[in-house]
């Protein structure tokens, strides 16, 4: 009988530093025993004995460097034991699981990236991807909302984008004393975005609402609804489509997704806003 | 394959006996409160022929309600994975279908190994239903009550004898080691099979078209407040989704024994429970009952045909025997079709 492959069976990982960079959010170098490629979008079940397993988008870029970037917000009970890891501890790792951000589509037309919160780690590499090969897109720009000015995540990478040409336009909920820039919510600048909406192509990730709203509002400006994308979350317990926890309409979000355009998600009324 | 051979009913222990010296054979028994269950067979005697619908289904041979997945320790991880050779005999028609959809399910492009290692092992000997229950509608779905494909083994009963057809390598297998107990079969043999399928379609009582059901819900005759009853009449018991052999959710849990050693383990879940799509945060997608309802049935009559081409029920009756609410799939489907009906006939 032929062997088949354990799909359930974490693979060693070890924790080579831990970056603080939000009072809820940080961000984990992992190093897998058994490295694996993955694509910009994709996700791996990140575990810990005993205490469980949960899916996590891949922050980093493939082929930078060796290890894996998780970006983790202190949430739920899990991703709280995760907090508690330090540098040098073993984790389990699966993956990567889901399909990938469809870019090639997008090549010759304006790329807009809208991201609220921790929805920037999903969107790192593919920002990173579009940038490098930034001859075959036209304007590209990032429109990314945080709580507060703290709270903005990779501040050191959105310097080096704006510095290759990247128009960024950054946005908090509440400013401090400090804060010069915009304030409010992403969907009131949307207008800055400098993109011919009708022939851009826009890469969504943050809060459930904050994706719902912005789809709809950049759909009304013009963009095309299979031109629209974002990753959806689930409470997941395989990653591989069997275990039905993230099954909704038809559709599994782990291996249907994560990642659908607003059109799947309209046709499918797949759940973005509980 | 589907080769034919005669066994006469006396010579059934023996070969059982016999087979029950390679692996271990487990058959319908009455448990406790005279259920039919599945177990381990220790004395052939015991083993019940012509019975209900047993509780839960044979499913649990290949997905068990709580399976220890692997043990993690300071070494690392030991896959727990179980692939003890099976033989159960005296499987439903509607079961057997069920496991060859749960095959598919469990395969495809991320192969279930815990699943599939234990399907591997184990080989199935169906029997044709001659007297189906009250409960039964697998007629309307080509489920049963007989099969022409898809079985390790199926058996007909014909009275004195049994027609044994061959429908895999591993029905053959069995076979081959004890081919001096059958006999050739004759076209009276085939016959007998003929009436005893006709005879035995001819009893159904219930006749579900869940076909019907399915048109109505697609072409939006169905709406939110028929769901809306339903899911009022629903208990969230979890009892239709245990007992189902065609759903598959589970839930992944550790048991740590020390902080650097446990087992995680994975057992069953139900779709209908309050928290099964809750997340960290309470981000809680299908909070509200009605969703979660309406999903188990959309999958079974919406997805699973979109998905597999074949209804997610095998109309083997177990929710009707266990829901407290009515709201069984045989209930809900035929007052979905049935519901225009009455409309067309009061509207004169």
């Amino acid at each position: 009988m032929s062997r088949i492959a354990e799909i359930y069976l974490p693979s060693k990982a070890k924790v080579i530093d831990v970056i603080e960079m939000t009072p809820d959010s940080k961000l984990f170098m992992v190093m897998p025993e058994m490295p694996f490629k993955y694509k910009p979008g994709q996700f791996v079940m990140f575990s810990l004995w005993g205490v469980g397993e949960v899916p996590i988008s891949i922050a980093s870029t493939f082929g930078v460097q060796k290890h894996i970037e998780l970006c983790v917000r202190r949430v739920g009970h899990v991703t709280s034991a995760i907090h508690r890891l330090k540098t040098g501890d073993d984790i389990g790792i699966r993956g990567p699981f889901g399909n990938a951000f469809p870019i090639t589509n997008a090549r010759g037309k304006d790329t807009l990236f809208v991201a609220g919160g921790v929805g920037i780690a999903p969107l790192r590499y593919l920002i990173n991807e579009v940038i490098k090969n930034k001859k075959d897109f036209r304007r590209i720009e990032l429109i990314y909302g945080s709580r507060n000015p703290s709270e903005i995540l990779f501040m050191d990478d959105i310097n080096s984008w704006q510095k290759k040409g990247i128009n960024v336009v950054l946005t908090v909920d509440r400013k401090d004393k400090d804060w010069r820039g915009n304030t409010g919510i992403v969907t009131e600048h949307l207008n800055k975005a400098k993109v011919s909406f009708k022939d851009a192509h826009a890469f969504i990730c943050g809060p459930s609402v904050m994706i719902k709203a912005v789809m709809q509002d950049i759909s009304q400006l013009g963009m095309y609804e299979e031109n629209i994308f974002t990753t959806l979350e689930s409470h997941m317990k395989c990653g591989v489509g069997k275990c039905g926890h993230c099954y909704a309409d038809g559709k599994y979000i782990c291996i249907d997704g994560p990642v659908f355009s607003y059109r799947e998600i309209r046709q499918y009324n797949l759940n973005c806003t509980p | 394959m589907n080769k034919g051979m005669v066994l006469e009913k006396s010579k059934l222990s023996y070969w059982l006996r016999q087979l029950r010296k390679e692996m271990s054979l487990i058959g319908p028994m009455r448990g406790e409160n005279s259920d039919i269950v599945f177990k381990t067979v220790e004395n052939i005697h015991e083993i019940v022929l012509d019975c209900p619908a047993s509780i839960p289904s044979p499913k649990e041979f290949l997905f068990p309600q709580k399976e220890k997945m692997f043990r993690y320790s300071k070494d690392g991880v030991e896959n727990l994975r179980g692939n003890k050779g099976r033989l159960i005999f005296g499987v439903r028609s509607c079961d057997i279908s069920a496991i060859t959809l749960l095959d598919r399910f469990y395969g495809g492009k991320f192969v279930d190994d815990y699943y599939m290692s234990r399907r591997n092992n184990t080989i199935f000997i169906s029997i044709g239903c001659n007297n189906p229950d009250i409960t039964c509608f697998c007629i309307g779905l080509g489920s049963g009550p007989f099969l022409s494909s898809g079985f390790d083994i199926q058996l007909s009963d014909l009275g004195d004898r049994y027609l044994v057809e061959i429908g895999s390598k591993h029905g053959l297998e069995i076979i081959k080691d004890f081919i001096h107990l059958f006999s050739r079969p004759k076209k009276l043999d085939y016959d007998d099979q003929y009436e005893a399928i006709l005879s035995s379609q001819a009893r159904f009582e219930k006749r579900i078209n869940l076909e019907n059901a399915r048109q109505k819900i697609l072409s939006g005759q169905v709406n939110d407040s028929f769901w809306e009853v339903v899911a009022q009449r629903c208990f969230e018991c979890g009892g239709c989704v245990y007992e189902c052999p065609l759903c598959t959710c589970f839930n992944v849990i550790d048991r740590p024994y020390s902080p650097t050693d446990g087992v995680r383990l994975r057992v069953w879940d139900t779709c209908l429970f309050k928290g099964f799509t809750k997340m960290a945060g309470n981000i809680w997608p299908a909070e509200k009952k009605i969703m979660r309802t309406k999903r188990w049935y959309f999958h079974k009559l919406i997805y699973y045909p979109e998905q597999f081409g074949k209804f997610g029920c095998v109309g083997c009756g177990r929710c009707t025997i266990t829901c407290p609410g009515r709201i069984d799939m045989a209930t809900i489907a035929s007052k979905i079709d049935m519901g225009d009906r009455r409309r067309k006939g009061g509207g004169g």
